[in-house]
């Protein structure tokens, strides 16, 4: 065993010495989205053009239907209210029904849950779940993940039944790392409050971004008056005017950081956040991703044959760990040979057992002893107690 | 710690503190007051919101009009040729036209019996069935052939039949919607609500023959008004006072002033300065429409069954037509529609004092409570004064000597505590309640024409009621009654009126406040065993603020504002009317004021009066006098 790790080490070094220096994080194989609208009920009709025109977006930008995954809490084309059955509107001028052709639903009604959305993400699904309710990412996946609904501080309401807390995302979004289901991650979410969605997040390699600050309400932009609501918010309205307008197609080289700047009080009426310190590079780098890497489908084709150097670039770090370790555990062989000989002291490492701990260091001592105290105070007044007794009889 | 305990105790023997409640009560009284008439400012009140985010109020185009307006036309052109038809012959007419549209229609037979009138009559309704909704919800529009005055409701059958038909042509309802014509603003739509939801005695009223799902709002239109219009008045009180939600108020308020620049107002306060002054006159007669608990709209039938509703009427000379009080039920409507379930978000109980400010129940109750609060005060005081002793020694003092009295009253630094004498005074006052089943019998039975003398002699005879029960328990009883007894009589009195009236706010607060301000002279109702003078002005005074003379005083006020006092006759046909209108709403609507009144608050003021009337002296005394 190790003997053939030895045998290996000179190969690894080598390997890793002819490869291309250019194993850049950038790179990604695949992109993915998903769009979750989280309310129900005609009067959050907006919140389902919202996911919808997202929707449209990335589809227009290339992401294929297998790779989106869409979730619609309630069906606003087929409610008897609408005006215009069988559409959805996301602007008053009607020009592009949302809803018309080659619209595939993954997830609709009350299917919609906290519990399978972190299911998705983390892709914790039983084996009837078909793929197209899968999120079938790997480390080499860009997703998109876009939320709209109604939302308070920390929180996120579906469907006017259960919430998913901003600690439930940030760890739903480790588990994918951990799982390595995520290359890249763009979160965006317009809700009222929408930012304190995105802080608790600690995972790497994500960029989030929400339209209201904490105590501001997420506007809508206009109500259509023939539909009688109103229909798309402005946080997303003003995110689709700048795709529509800037990225027009797959070779559009803005960036991010573009795209965030866009954002203006004036046009949003509450202040859109962005956070960039999850990214290895922070701002700096997050900022210079393309808008394509994560709305649109760019693939970076990988050659058959060539090196994968995620692998690469792994290898390399085990065998450098194994030299290290090698040459650690040398000097100890050594050093414990020197110690031996020299004084013959004690340098096994001893048996450490874990004792209890308590929550709170603060007044450990002060408390046991006010603890013991009450206990020889109780044994004392039992001994008191039945000595009386007992003299009484 | 010891020492406050044993400085509160002697303070309880201190007989200072039994001087304290009357005071207290009064104070009561003037707080409550004073309260109510403090609702109409700006910080006591607050501006009417939409609380309900699925409303969307005034959010939609409606587009009710044009080609309308002659479908309107020839409507009223059916309706006129309709209008010295019987109710037979209208429903014929109307089911046609009806059917004409494309809407099933349904007939439903009535008879009710009040006062020794008959009212019978048939609704005629019909239901749109939502063309893509499910059938499980249903929104009324309601026009009553002639409205609460007896007007014929030209315009507005006209205009219920044109939007009908206008409807009929949206694919948009989620809910199915009724238009119900009944022959008669008053017991007709009664009869139809009752029917609705299974409610109705069927030897009287025929059940519907097609229904619809649950009832969600209703809006009625009163439209006998000719010409243009200026606004709308929102008539929005139900029957016992319960009132629809807020939200549907401030919907049409939302909607007529903000889409369609129309006026709105509310209990015919036109013009109002949103000053204290209107605002005051606004809650005081929404409290006296609410007090009085009648139908003032064929709405007010839907209320109880916690269905939002309320009656527009178009008013003043403007610039707006039918079509736009059309545009306003269209509007109306789309809001109802895009409910997903019965309102409830926004309050139930408050007080308007202008047509965007309200009180809710959480500030103006205190008022109501304080002042029946104050009759449990006194209650317990009394109770105090019976068990103290001191009634009976006191009574002795006074029989002697003066000089003894001093002694008796100083002495006693712990007051023995008397046994009391319950039965008699507790047989008295459930008897007196129980009394008050008779004139509650009598008044709901007499047929109309003998109401108003039967009234009067009931009057006469209230007047002679007191002295005769005062004697009348005074021979037979062993003895006349002692002071401890009468004390006990008005603390039981005084304790259920005060729980009657406390429980009575939360249910109609107007009522209970009423009843409860009118009360107040019996809290301080005692007997004047030697002050003769006294004790008849006050009996005289507890007569002014009797049951009977309240009704009286109320018919006199009425009729003068119907300009109809001019003479006794007058006066005696509006007695009438107003009798007759009670018995008519206890039998048809279900008014439970008629017994707040012969149950509650007259057994209430007999037994305030036989205490003022107690002479607790010695028989010989009594036989002497």
């Amino acid at each position: 065993m190790k003997l053939s790790r030895i045998l290996q080490l000179p190969v690894l070094l080598a390997s890793t010495l002819l490869a291309p220096v250019h194993h850049v994080a950038a790179e990604h194989t695949s992109n993915w989205a998903v769009l979750v609208g989280t309310s129900r009920f005609w009067f959050n009709y907006r919140h389902l053009a919202n996911v919808l025109s997202m929707y449209r977006t990335v589809k227009r930008l290339g992401i294929p239907d297998s790779q989106i995954i869409l979730m619609l809490p309630d069906d606003m084309a087929c409610n008897p209210r609408n005006a215009f059955p069988g559409t959805v509107y996301s602007n008053s001028d009607r020009a592009v029904d949302l809803y018309g052709d080659n619209i595939e639903v993954d997830y609709r009604g009350y299917e919609v849950t906290v519990e399978n959305f972190i299911r998705l993400l983390t892709d914790r699904v039983g084996d009837e779940m078909p793929r197209s309710k899968r999120l079938l990412t790997d480390d080499r996946s860009n997703i998109l993940v876009y939320m709209t609904g109604h939302g308070g501080n920390e929180f996120l309401k579906f469907q006017d039944a259960e919430e998913i807390g901003a600690f439930d995302l940030a760890d739903a979004f480790e588990q994918m790392w951990e799982k390595r289901r995520y290359h890249e991650i763009l979160f965006m979410i317009d809700t009222c409050q929408a930012n304190t969605m995105y802080s608790k997040l600690y995972s790497p390699n994500i960029i989030a971004t929400g339209s209201s600050e904490l105590d501001q309400s997420s506007y809508s932009h206009h109500a259509d008056n023939d539909v009688g609501v109103a229909v798309i918010d402005r946080y997303t309205y003003y995110n689709l005017e700048f795709l529509e307008s800037e990225v027009r197609d797959l070779s559009s080289k803005k960036t991010v950081g573009d795209l965030f700047d866009s954002y203006t009080f004036e046009k949003i009426h509450s202040h859109a956040g962005v956070r960039y310190d999850l990214f290895p590079g922070g701002a700096d780098v997050a900022r210079n991703r393309l808008l394509t890497d994560f709305f649109g489908n760019i693939q970076n084709i990988e050659v058959d044959g060539a090196k994968n150097s995620t692998v690469d670039d792994e290898m390399l770090a085990l065998s450098r760990t194994i030299a290290r370790l090698r040459v650690l555990a040398d000097q100890e062989a050594l050093e414990s040979k020197n110690a031996t000989t020299s004084a013959n002291t004690e340098t096994r490492p001893k048996k450490k057992i874990q004792l209890t701990k308590s929550l709170t260091d603060d007044n450990w001592w002060s408390k046991k002893v006010v603890g013991a105290t009450t206990l020889a105070g109780c044994v004392a007044l039992w001994t008191l107690g039945s000595y009386l007794e007992g003299s009484r009889k | 710690m010891p020492r406050l305990l044993s400085t509160i105790l002697t303070l309880r023997r201190d007989p200072r503190l039994l001087k304290l409640p009357p005071y207290l009560s009064l104070l009561c009284i003037v707080v409550g007051v004073v309260w109510l008439l403090l609702l109409p400012l700006d910080d006591y009140s607050r501006r009417t919101y939409i609380s309900e985010n699925a409303l969307l109020p005034g959010q939609v185009h409606t587009y009710f009009g044009g080609s309308d307006q002659n479908v309107f036309r020839a409507y009223r052109h059916e309706v006129d040729a309709l209008k010295d038809k019987t109710n037979i012959e209208i429903n014929d007419g109307l089911e046609t036209i009806i059917k004409g549209i494309g809407l099933k229609v349904g007939r439903q037979n009535y008879t009710y019996h009040s006062a020794g009138n008959t009212y019978a009559g048939e609704n005629a309704y019909a239901i749109l069935h939502a063309p893509r909704g499910d059938a499980t919800e249903a929104i009324v529009l309601v026009t009553a052939w002639k409205n609460v005055k007896g007007e014929f409701n030209r315009n507005g059958v006209a205009l219920a039949l044109t939007l009908a038909r206008y409807f009929k042509r949206w694919s948009l309802w989620s809910k199915d919607i009724i238009l119900v014509i009944p022959p008669d603003s008053r017991a007709g739509i009664q009869a139809w609500v009752d029917a609705y939801h299974d409610a109705h005695d069927s030897s009287n009223v025929a059940s519907l023959p097609i229904k619809s799902g649950l009832l969600q709002g209703a809006v009625a239109v009163d439209y006998p008004h000719e010409g243009r219009f200026e606004g709308v008045h929102i008539v929005y009180d139900g029957v016992n006072g319960q009132l629809p939600n807020l939200d549907l108020i401030n919907s049409i308020n939302n909607i007529a002033n903000g889409q369609m620049g129309m006026h709105s107002f509310i209990q015919e306060r036109f013009g109002h300065s949103d000053k204290y002054n209107d605002r005051l006159k606004t809650m005081l007669r929404g409290m006296m429409n609410q007090g009085l608990g009648h139908a003032v709209g064929p709405h007010s039938s839907f209320i109880p069954y916690h269905v939002d509703a309320v009656t527009l009427q178009p008013v003043g000379n403007g610039w707006h037509d039918e079509m736009g009080l059309g545009r306003l039920v269209e509007g109306t409507f789309r809001s109802l529609n895009n409910l997903l379930e019965h309102l409830h978000q926004s309050f139930f109980f408050y007080l308007l004092i202008h047509k965007d400010r309200f009180v809710s129940i959480g500030t103006y109750l205190p008022s109501a409570m304080l002042v029946a609060v104050n009759f449990t005060i006194m209650a317990i005081l009394m109770w105090v004064k019976s068990g103290s002793g001191d009634g009976s020694s006191a009574v002795t003092g006074t029989e002697t000597v003066g000089g003894k009295k001093e002694v008796v009253t100083a002495t006693p630094s712990a007051p023995p505590t008397a046994e009391r004498e319950l039965y008699l005074p507790l047989g008295i006052v459930i008897a007196c309640h129980f009394l008050g089943a008779l004139p509650l019998f009598i008044f709901n039975h007499t047929p109309s024409h003998l109401l108003a003398p039967f009234f009067l002699v009931f009057s006469i005879f209230n007047v002679t009621l007191p002295p005769l029960i005062s004697n009348l328990v005074n021979l037979t009883a062993t003895r006349p009654l002692t002071l401890q007894q009468l004390y006990l009589l008005k603390s039981f009195s005084l304790l259920l009126l005060g729980m009657f009236l406390s429980s009575l706010a939360t249910l109609n607060f107007s009522l209970a406040f009423l009843v409860g301000l009118v009360s107040t002279p019996l809290s301080f109702a005692r007997p004047w065993p030697n002050h003769a003078v006294v004790r008849y002005a006050y009996a005289a005074l507890l007569h002014i603020v009797s049951p009977a003379a309240v009704v009286l005083a109320g018919t006199a006020a009425y009729a003068s504002t119907m300009g109809l006092g001019e003479n006794g006759s007058g006066l005696l046909d509006t007695l009438e009317y107003v009798l007759s209108e009670a018995a008519f709403g206890w039998d048809v609507w279900g008014l439970y004021i008629p017994l707040v009144v012969w149950c509650v608050w007259w057994p209430a003021w007999l037994v305030g009066s036989l205490v003022v009337l107690g002479q607790p002296g010695t028989k010989t005394k009594m036989k002497s006098a």
